[in-house]
């Protein structure tokens, strides 16, 4: 029911609830076919010139307002997440770009056995769709956000023609990589959506500053608030920042009517809408959907399975380093955007686990980052503080592990009873446990992760076993899958609860594979938007 | 501008001796407490939410179970801040976090470690241009992705 004290705003066609990854990619598909689309969005726009790497501070920045984890950034836009009962710390950003305002920028596909994993490994479930089907969505998302990357990887399908060649590797990555060929390991240059040259509006190539991390200055970073967004502005789709959305309402006969919001000044309205697209992240959008329970739908929308913020998965890392008798600069060029290594992404019964990993080879940053620890411990004070910075500063190399975390039911994403935002309304709170299949795949890369890095001729081996500050993929939360028993969106993103609803962000993977997720995610978004503009007549008002 | 409220709660001579011997001196550099940064140290932390609050409480918890710190000889001085730091990680985490970042801000710092102190942008860094020969041994693998 729409419980609105507002009048209602001018119907839109669809309405896309967050402006990130995928909200961007699926507003300017829809908008582009014609389509009336209105987004709310929580948080604002950025000026990448406004962005800290250009500070004095930027290294207090970085661990204060442009922190990963919104529980330390306490932006007004932010909403807390009660962690507690989770070894990994969930991170985002909210904002016109959502969390690719921070990313990494990262751009691996899945393999087609991802799709497979039941068939193939006898775990988990298989998707409800093929890699082949999702292949030309991947390519016109690496067109609109432009892809840095070389064909011919091994380890991979080919694909298309990248847009640009790939970012230097640069001594440090030379050095890292150099222990992978020398044990014969596979290795390849990253698919980065990052310019290694000028693409795109108004974009320039990447200046290797290594602090993209807290928004890229350059504009070189692709994040939606750059690509996608100007398109869906100039096709006529509109953004309503500063706008928090409540809940999503419902007709007497269960179907989506739009949102309850706040806006920016603190009133309450209502935005109403043929459909609706969730796209507010695998935390944001089971919080919602959770908070949008109704007479109709009394256990949160779209949850007549109960699965809504179940089989929460996030990729959890561990990360090696090694420190290097030589200096290499390691501050120069993107963090982790050298290359990876998929050696052992294909599931090898012989290991004693089922699925993968991968290596996402790392930098490191400037003397308060290593001081500090960044991907290690911090450098101990007293005697000795200084020849151990000296030590580390341009010399730590690492070794991020992406293992594949299997779906389970008891990972959750629910309501915390006290808790709540700014605005009173109640905030998530996750229950996450490693699973062993996870731990044991995690503590093999490290000892392979250890081996690479000797072979490379790194000294001080340091193994953080699981990073806590590492969820920045948010999946599975929102499942999809072609028996609506077992599932809360079917192959194409739709709702089996209430048809005009449709989820494009990462709540819908059915497995998380061993690679980041977001050109995934942004190929499925692209693919929901376009089903719904092959389905237009079906948006009954 | 410096926060007058958490300014007129921190002890920063007890700051500067605790600062004296996490980071002691070297070369010309003289040791962190004696490198006039406890004021910015004290603005910096109450400049956003994750030092806020704790770095104050951090000091007064310290001060007060070390009341006498800055009369203690340093091997005793090092054990108050050992001792704080095993039983305290929390707050001794952000002592040490925030005086990390400001002492390695400092241009005379800069000097020593050879750092140029720029900011990362606007003017980045110049890195060799993608070399494909790097490639030579990957490209003759065969593929080996898993058919399905
Ligand atoms: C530090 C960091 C590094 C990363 N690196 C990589 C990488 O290298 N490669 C990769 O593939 N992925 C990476 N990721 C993950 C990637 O950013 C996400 O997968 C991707 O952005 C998810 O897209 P999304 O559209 O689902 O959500 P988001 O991009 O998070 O956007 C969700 C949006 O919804 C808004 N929202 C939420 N709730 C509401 C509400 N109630 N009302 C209104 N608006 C709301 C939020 O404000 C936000 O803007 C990284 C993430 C982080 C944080």
């Amino acid at each position: 029911m729409t419980t609105s004290n507002e009048a209602s705003q001018q119907t839109v066609d669809i309405l896309v609830i967050g402006a990130g990854a995928s909200g961007g990619a699926a507003t300017a598909w829809l908008a582009e076919a014609g389509f009336n689309v209105k987004c709310l969005e929580q948080g604002y726009w950025q000026d990448p010139a406004k962005y800290a790497s250009a500070s004095d501070d930027y290294e207090f920045e970085m661990l204060t307002n442009w922190a990963p984890d919104p529980n330390v950034r306490q932006r007004d836009e932010d909403y807390p997440v009660n962690d507690s009962n989770s070894p990994v710390t969930p991170v985002m950003f909210n904002g016109v770009g959502g969390s690719t305002i921070l990313w990494t920028a990262h751009t691996p596909r899945f393999h087609p056995s991802d799709f497979r994993v039941k068939t193939l490994d006898g775990v988990a479930d298989d998707w409800p769709i093929s890699y082949e089907e999702l292949e030309e969505f991947y390519d016109l998302n690496d067109e609109v956000m432009g892809c840095s990357g070389i064909n011919g990887d091994p380890a991979n399908p080919p694909r298309s023609p990248r847009q640009m060649p790939p970012l230097p590797i640069g001594k440090d990555g030379k050095k890292l990589i150099s222990g992978f060929e020398k044990l014969g390991w596979h290795w390849w240059p990253s698919d980065s959506y990052i310019n290694s040259q000028r693409y795109g509006e108004g974009r320039d190539a990447c200046n290797f500053c290594g602090h993209n991390h807290m928004g890229c200055f350059q504009r070189a970073k692709s994040s939606t608030d750059i690509t996608y967004w100007p398109r869906a502005l100039r096709s006529g789709a509109t953004i309503e920042t500063g706008a928090r959305v409540r809940r999503i309402t419902t007709d007497n006969s269960g179907r989506a009517t739009g949102a309850d919001y706040i806006d920016s000044k603190g009133n309450e309205k209502h935005q109403s809408a043929r459909a609706v697209i969730m796209a507010a992240n695998g935390i944001g959008t089971p919080r919602l959907l959770l908070n949008s329970a109704s007479d109709s739908h009394p256990a949160g929308l779209s949850n007549s399975t109960g699965l809504v913020g179940k089989n929460l998965m996030f990729h959890p890392f561990a990360m090696i380093s090694g420190t290097f008798p030589e200096k290499m600069d390691t501050w120069q060029g993107p963090l982790g955007n050298i290359g990876l290594s998929q050696e052992f992404y294909e599931t090898d019964k012989s290991r004693g686990f089922v699925r993968g990993y991968t290596y996402q080879f790392q930098r490191s940053l400037g003397p308060a980052w290593i001081a500090n620890g960044g991907f290690r411990d911090p450098v101990p004070w007293g005697e000795g503080h200084h020849v151990e910075l000296e030590k580390r500063l341009g010399s730590v190399m690492a070794m991020a592990v992406i293992g594949e975390d299997l779906p389970e039911e008891h990972n959750t994403v629910d309501l915390d009873p006290e808790l709540t935002d700014s605005d009173g309304i109640p905030a998530p709170r996750l229950n996450y446990t490693l699973s062993k299949n996870s731990r044991d795949q995690l503590d093999h890369a490290i000892g392979n992760a250890k081996k690479a890095l000797e072979a490379a001729g790194a000294e001080d081996i340091f193994v953080d076993p699981m990073m806590r500050q590492s969820g920045w993929h948010l999946m599975g939360t929102a499942r999809m899958g072609n028996d609506p028993d077992k599932s809360v969106v079917d192959k194409w993103g739709q709702s089996h609860d209430v048809d005009n609803l449709f989820i494009v962000d990462g709540s819908v993977f059915v497995t998380g594979a061993a690679v980041n997720p977001t050109p995934t995610i942004q190929a499925l978004a692209l693919r929901t938007a376009d089903y719904i503009v092959e389905h237009r007549q079906d948006l009954k008002g | 501008m410096i926060n007058e409220t958490s300014r007129m709660n921190i002890n920063e001579d007890l700051l500067a001796a605790i600062l004296d011997r996490l980071i002691p001196a070297v070369d010309d550099v003289p040791s962190a407490g004696k490198m006039g940064i406890t004021a910015e140290i004290v603005r910096l932390s109450g400049q956003q939410a994750r030092f806020q609050g704790i770095f104050t409480k951090a000091m007064q918890t310290f001060e007060s179970a070390n009341s006498e710190f800055v009369l203690l000889d340093v091997e005793s001085q090092d054990d108050a801040i050992r001792n704080f730091e095993s039983k305290e990680p929390g707050l001794f985490n952000s002592l040490l976090t925030i005086s990390y970042i400001v002492y390695y801000k400092d241009t005379r710092v800069h000097k020593r470690i050879g750092w140029s102190g720029r900011t990362p942008q606007p003017e980045g860094n110049t890195m060799e241009p993608w070399d494909d020969s790097i490639l030579e041994t990957q490209r003759k693998r065969e593929p080996f992705w898993r058919k399905i």
